[in-house]
């Protein structure tokens, strides 16, 4: 378990953030620019020598009213937003940097082994400068990893990169991030990312704590602070269908749930494989809700769903809608108008219809 | 071409402004590394003293020497309770002089060479497992060599330079506190315009290659703003 009860006063900022995580897996710590995602971050890794409070990391206790363990004993391995690597040393000396000052190694990773996984085994040799953003990070992430951290904190590592090697790097990070075995932190306020590579969620609004969790409960609370946003979404996860229609990918979700999807990999050149596992994410306001199963509609998606919780409620004129579709959870954002309209209740079977998802 | 006391001058001039240098560099590194990070009110305070030889004539600041170093001054004292011969009209007094006079061109470069690092090559080092010394000597030192150098070699150019500080503390004595200025306005004065010559002449040369060297490697290393 993480346990966080964390204060931070700045002149014009306060952070004050109460959460517990599991101690593995990627939590994905979310909210909007300016709500104090990389603050919470740094207070994590022990760079703001002001915070009070509590942390404790997988029963190591880092900060509380007695100590403060210093940021080099606290063992965080920390990928920055912009390229954090020396300057003055080559890669494969930045590599290194924090392997050599580990007291003993105790899990004899193999180096060779990671430096291929980075694509990074003909840069060892060049100095910082002569890299690409995607490069950086990379070298940013073997150079925290080598040093054996027990959290690895990553603060938007993405968002400094073009559109083509920030997809590079997503495709990496999914693979890698799953397959470590220490807890991950990793900040961002792209909806995308979360649904890509969280498995819990810390959302934070105005430097406080609005909810935590698994990332289904903390994205299926209706009433909460996420559901109210625009950016409102399900994750459904899946599996590439066998069976394809032409023009169409076809996603199946299990208990005889399909979605479709239109195909889109000639522009994305990313190429799937039947069988392999992949995330959908579908915004709530991309879901509309039917009593009757529309008939010749040009929506792909139109499936049996039953409503699971209503937001208690209206919330800018509108409500977000909870679906049970077979198990699976499906957010849907109408308006509080419809709700009456059609006299929507909990328990009550309807048809969803979803504009569009996405394949991620 | 340069006669046995003008050597001396030469010698002794070089000595101070090598021990200076080396004084300066070990005091004013942790000052300026102090006046970088520190966010203390009496940092404002610190810096507008360690500025003033800037603007003080050098008589100023060796007439106040003086008198601390007077047999009633608080030096003077000092050296005497710890049966240390006067500074004044001394070597080590000179330096004493020389180390203050020239303390700002050591300390400004490497405080805004400390300061342009920024915070964060600092923490990433921390988070992986680097303790305070070790960040300097790996981290800090590394990233600052330009700064160094431009406060070594300034430090070094003022002292060769110094006049007004040396007349007043150190006399001139040939041999032992007589540097190069003073030779100069000693052969001036006695009308021997072709040894004043070769002494101004070389020390024009010399102060000038010094700092042709300095910009020279800044302008490399893109790191103007250090001095």
């Amino acid at each position: 378990m993480i346990e966080a009860d964390l204060q931070l006063s700045k002149s014009d900022f306060k952070l004050d953030a109460n959460f517990s995580v599991p101690g593995r897996g990627v939590t994905a710590v979310f909210g909007p620019s300016g709500c104090g995602k990389t603050t919470l971050l740094r207070v994590i890794a022990g760079l703001e020598p002001e915070a009070t409070g509590s942390l404790s990391v997988n029963s190591e206790q880092w900060l509380d009213a007695s100590a403060r363990r210093p940021v080099e004993q606290r063992r965080v391995g920390v990928v920055f937003q912009n390229s954090s690597l020396f300057p003055h040393l080559t890669v494969q000396e930045n590599l290194l940097y924090g392997r050599q000052r580990l007291r003993k190694v105790t899990k004899p990773i193999e180096i060779n082994q990671l430096i291929a996984s980075l694509e990074i085994e003909k840069l060892l040799l060049r100095y910082p400068g002569a890299l690409s953003g995607g490069e950086k990070q990379r070298v940013a992430l073997g150079r925290a990893l080598l040093a054996e951290p027990k959290l690895l904190l990553m603060d938007e590592p993405l968002s400094a990169l073009d559109r083509s090697s920030r997809e590079k790097l997503m495709l990496l990070l999914e693979k890698f991030l799953q397959e470590i075995d220490i807890p991950v932190f990793y900040v961002t306020h792209s909806s995308e990312e979360v649904a890509r590579l969280a498995d819990n969620l810390v959302l934070l609004a105005n430097g406080a704590v609005t909810d935590h969790g698994f990332i289904q409960d903390v994205l299926g609370a209706v009433d909460g602070e996420l559901s109210r946003s625009d950016t409102a979404f399900s994750v459904i996860e899946g599996k590439i269908a066998t069976k394809q229609l032409p023009g169409l990918i076809s996603v199946d979700c299990g208990a005889g749930i399909v979605l479709q999807l239109p195909d889109s990999t000639a522009i994305s050149g990313i190429r799937y494989h039947s069988g392999s596992g992949v995330r959908l994410r579908i915004r709530a306001r991309d879901v509309s809700l039917c009593l009757e199963q529309p008939q010749r509609s040009s929506i792909l998606n139109i499936l049996p769903a039953v409503i699971a919780q209503l937001s208690a409620e209206p919330y800018n004129g509108s409500r977000v809608v909870k679906l049970d579709m077979a198990g699976k959870q499906l957010l849907s954002k109408i308006s509080e108008y419809s709700v009456q309209q059609l006299g929507l209740q909990e328990g009550q079977p309807v048809f969803a219809q979803i504009k569009s998802a996405a394949l991620i | 071409m340069l006669s046995q006391p003008d050597i001396a001058a030469l010698i002794i001039t070089l000595k101070l402004a090598g021990t200076t240098t080396l004084i300066l560099l070990l005091l004013g590194t942790p000052l300026a590394w102090w006046l970088a990070t520190t966010r203390s009110r009496a940092r404002s305070s610190i810096e507008a003293v360690i500025a003033l030889p800037l603007v003080l004539p050098p008589t100023v600041l060796g007439f106040y020497l003086l008198l601390a170093f007077s047999p009633d001054g608080p030096i003077g004292v000092t050296t005497a309770a710890l049966g240390l011969p006067s500074m004044a009209f001394s070597f080590w007094g000179l330096v004493l002089g020389s180390a203050i006079y020239s303390l700002p061109f050591v300390v400004q470069p490497l405080q805004n060479s400390f300061a342009g690092l920024g915070r964060m090559p600092l923490e990433v080092a921390a988070t992986l497992g680097a303790g305070p010394l070790d960040r300097f000597i790996s981290v800090v030192l590394p990233l600052s060599k330009m700064g160094y150098l431009t406060a070594a070699v300034l430090g070094f150019a003022h002292t060769l330079g110094e006049f007004g500080v040396v007349l007043m503390i150190g006399g001139n004595i040939p041999g032992e506190t007589q540097v190069l200025s003073i030779a100069i306005y000693d052969h001036v004065e006695a009308l021997e315009y072709s040894q004043a010559h070769w002494l101004a002449a070389g020390l024009l040369l010399c102060s000038f290659l010094v700092l042709l060297m300095v910009y020279s490697a800044n302008r490399r290393f893109h790191l103007m703003k250090t001095i």
